[in-house]
């Protein structure tokens, strides 16, 4: 039991992660103080509700990365609307919206997948492209910091605070219980649903999947209308994190939210991927990002160190593969050598 | 009088301008197993989908437990208890044993939600049916051929079914693992269930059968008890023509003073050890064992895909090194892999393309371009003298039948002109008739003097094409049989009596 618990990639990360965050403390001590801790979770807090959403599709075997438009559009589009009307009430409201908006948006890239039979990359790639397009023409093209009077000192909103001798209070924000609960959700939806084990299905072999009676189609759209809910999640939290709107939020950001997953022991083919490894690969390229900063290693190494772990974790499949192969062997072989 | 299960009428179906059936009719009795036998292309992949509701039949009726379908759909077929185990099994690789025994029912119950103790119990229940175990939380993907294969008869028993058909179930299996099967097909049988097992491989038949059907272009040209049946009418029912496999004579040959291939304490841990054999021109050295037996990874060695990590090895009387697949190349050996879709064919490329992809530098002019008219000739010169079966040479591999394909990789490797040739399983899944004639090129090939190393477990074969048969065990050579010193039975009982090793419920890796 632990000697499987030891060889699964989550822990592989982990110890990763461990060992990164010890070096890092030893050059700058600065790194082991709750207000790290607490900076770094907040960072990643709506990567991990992206990489949430995006992680059902990559085990179908998908790969999305329109979710980060889709996160500009109706996060952009809400505000802009709600700002229209003198909206001065509180953050509900606007995750009502942009989450109606993030399914509209995540159903029609799934319509065109299911009714079409397309590859929901290639849709994605147009998805992208169009609703940033989308955003940028028909709404606006700055950055608006007008919030309404209910959401004034929401970023401030914390959990627990604590002091920290060097930068005063910190705190960690209450985000961080929306992404406990939707990162429960995602794991509850994988592995105890039918339609998450459906998930799965398709992507270890779609055909058998729609033999077996699977509803391809519907669970398709299903998980491509949950990352739309999940995107404009991810797009008014941090509108509000950060305290202003952006047209162009998330513009670069696709890959590092794929590049997490994969982290995480996701096959980009499908089939495979949980939600604590997607957790530690976005705690990974975040603890990354801070540590180059905080041990004064340029900002372009950075995506160096992330290049260089994503070639090391998606070789590991490979290595364990070649091994299999060539001690694919007897137990009497084993021990006659 | 026992109850027919299964009962097709005067059916046909054509595509296009092919008549796939020819107004055949068949049926299928309650507890028995009926062998559908047939060349690739006679129509039994046909009859498969037409009995499993794939195909509507353009006429002719079907009747299930008596019960008359003029159309069948796939629901309905898997409702009155018919269950096709196709060569892929139909499993998910990235799931659990359990999960794709049970994952039907999961589905068929209705159930949003997922109990995985229910899925264990369900899984458990159904493997303790047919008396085996394997590990319920083993991932498919790393599981044997063989145990593949108990996963998907365990899913179609569960799915209540009352025939089951078995698409070709012993292309990937061991003697061993065909002998379990075997028994399994036996105990299936005691508790009334009836088996249609597909296959083109004649002693296996004439092991399983109760009743023998036999199909021949669309046509179904021979259906009686198997009780009194033999290989050699079969054979010719299946081709059309006689095909003597016996009276082959494998010639001596006279040993020339330098062995062509001389290989001395070759080691490699985890695959074999001490193999010491030589090899001479003119000569087709069989190397057989039980799967797991190191004969894959010799092989391999020799061909520097798993470079030895010691011993020996000596081509015409100079020591070689051969670290890579280049080296090998260079030193003229050609390796002909057992898995060819998956290792040695690009099927989605011309077959002029294959054939001459191991020998682009040869046909490059001199400043670099590949002119199509060499490449051209290489290939319909192949194309001819190894008699692959296409109007043209422009099409794709997967056009192919299965024995053309494995000619298409032969080619690619004959036309690199190599002094020893690996083959690896040559006949994997080729039909009798294309079988005898690949048997009969690899004694010509010998003929002309090049040294070929034929790995096998199927027996005729190896008695039909080779001088000398070294068995290996445990990754070690223990026997060496020359051909007129052993007969099929002997060398039967060598292979299949040893200690057992690729043991049922184990996992690869």
């Amino acid at each position: 039991m632990l000697s499987r618990l030891l060889r699964t990639n989550e822990f592989v990360i982990f110890v990763i992660l461990v060992v990164l965050s010890i070096v890092v403390g030893m050059i700058n001590p600065v790194f082991f103080s709750v207000s790290t801790l607490f900076d770094i979770l907040r960072a990643s807090i709506v990567y991990f509700i992206m990489a949430f959403g995006l992680l059902p599709i990559i085990i179908a075997g998908g790969v999305d990365i329109s979710f980060v438009a889709i996160a500009a559009m109706t996060s952009y589009t809400t505000h802009m609307l709600l700002l229209k009307m003198g909206y001065q009430g509180g953050i509900l409201t606007y995750y009502l919206i942009a989450c109606a908006m993030g399914v509209f948006a995540g159903l029609l890239n799934g319509f065109l997948v299911t009714r079409f039979n397309l590859v929901i990359f290639d849709v994605s790639l147009a998805a992208y492209t169009m609703w940033y397009g989308f955003t940028l023409f028909f709404v606006g093209a700055t950055a608006n910091f007008d919030l309404p009077q209910g959401t004034v000192g929401y970023y401030a909103n914390f959990l627990v605070t604590a002091q920290d001798p060097v930068v005063g209070e910190t705190g960690l924000h209450i985000s961080i219980i929306y992404v406990i609960l939707i990162g429960l959700f995602i794991w509850w939806f994988l592995n105890y649903t039918t339609l998450g084990r459906g998930v799965f299905a398709i992507g270890g072999n779609r055909e058998v999947a729609i033999r077996s009676g699977f509803n391809v189609k519907r669970i398709l759209l299903f998980v491509l209308a949950l990352m739309g809910v999940m995107s404009a999640t991810a797009g008014v939290t941090q509108a509000f994190l950060s305290r202003y709107f952006n047209p162009v939020i998330f513009i670069n950001q696709p890959l590092d939210v794929l590049a997490s997953i994969i982290i995480g022991g996701a096959a980009i083919t499908g089939g495979r991927g949980t939600v604590p490894g997607t957790v530690l690969g976005v705690l990974l390229i975040q603890v990354i990002n801070r540590a180059l900063i905080l041990t004064g290693i340029p900002v372009e190494w950075q995506r160096w160190v992330v290049g260089v772990i994503l070639i090391l974790f998606t070789s590991i499949p490979a290595l364990r593969e070649r091994q299999a192969k060539r001690v694919g062997h007897t137990t009497e072989l084993t021990e006659a050598d | 009088m026992t109850e027919e299960i299964l009962r097709v009428e005067h059916v046909s179906k054509r595509f296009g301008g092919v008549i796939a059936l020819d107004d055949v009719s068949l049926s299928v009795q309650t507890g028995q197993t009926c062998c559908l036998v047939g060349e690739n292309g006679s129509g039994k992949s046909t009859m498969i989908k037409v009995i499993s509701g794939v195909y509507t039949p353009d006429a002719g009726d079907i009747y299930v437990n008596e019960h008359h379908y003029r159309k069948l759909t796939p629901l309905e077929s898997i409702h009155a208890g018919i269950q096709v185990i196709y060569q892929d099994f139909s499993l998910f690789p990235n799931l659990s044993v359990a999960e794709n025994i049970a994952i039907n029912q999961q589905i068929a119950s209705g159930k949003q939600l997922v109990s995985w103790k229910e899925i264990n119990r369900i899984a458990e229940e159904g493997l303790a049916k047919i008396g085996i175990s394997l590990p319920l939380d083993a991932i498919v993907r790393t599981l044997s051929t063989a145990d593949r294969q108990l996963v998907a008869i365990t899913k179609a028993l569960l799915a209540n079914a009352r025939m089951i058909i078995m698409d070709e179930p012993t292309t990937a299996l061991t003697r061993k693992e065909v002998t379990a099967l075997f028994k399994l097909i036996e105990e299936l049988k005691s508790r009334g269930i009836s088996i249609l097992f597909v296959s083109h491989k004649l002693n296996e038949i004439s092991e399983i059968a109760d009743r023998t059907i036999i199909f021949r272009n669309g046509k179904k040209v021979l259906d009686q008890d198997a009780k009194h049946l033999d290989v050699k009418t079969m054979e010719y029912y299946m081709t059309g023509r006689k095909i003597d496999t016996d009276s082959i004579l494998i010639e001596e040959i006279s040993h020339p003073s330098a062995p062509l291939l001389y290989v001395k304490n070759l080691k490699l841990s985890h695959g074999f050890f001490d193999v010491t054999f030589e090899l001479h021109p003119n000569e087709v050295l069989g190397i057989t064992g039980l799967l797991g037996s190191g004969r894959t990874e010799l092989a391999l060695s020799l061909f520097g895909e798993l470079p030895a990590d010691s011993g020996m090895i000596s081509i015409s009387g100079k020591e070689v090194k051969i670290k890579s697949i280049k080296d090998a190349i260079s030193h003229g050996i050609a390796y002909v892999p057992d898995d060819r879709i998956r290792e040695g064919l690009f099927l989605e490329q011309s077959i002029t393309n294959n054939i001459v992809v191991s020998v682009v530098n040869r046909l490059i002019k001199s400043i670099g371009l590949l002119g199509r008219k060499p490449v051209r000739k290489e290939s319909d010169d192949w194309i001819q003298k190894l008699e692959i079966k296409t109007p043209s040479g422009d099409l794709p591999v997967k056009s192919l039948s299965g024995g053309n394909q494995q000619r298409v990789v032969l080619a690619k490797w004959l036309a690199s002109n190599p002094k020893i040739l690996i083959l690896n399983g040559p006949t994997v899944g080729v039909d009798v008739g294309s079988k005898a004639e690949i048997h009969e090129l690899i004694r010509g090939l010998a003929r002309e003097g090049m040294g070929i190393l034929l790995i096998s477990d199927d027996i005729p074969e190896l008695l039909q094409t080779c001088h000398r048969i070294l068995l290996m065990r445990a990754g070690r050579i223990v026997q060496e049989f020359k051909r007129r010193e052993i007969t099929e039975k002997t060398l039967n009982s060598e292979l299949v009596g040893a200690p057992l090793s690729a043991t049922r419920g184990k996992r690869i890796g």
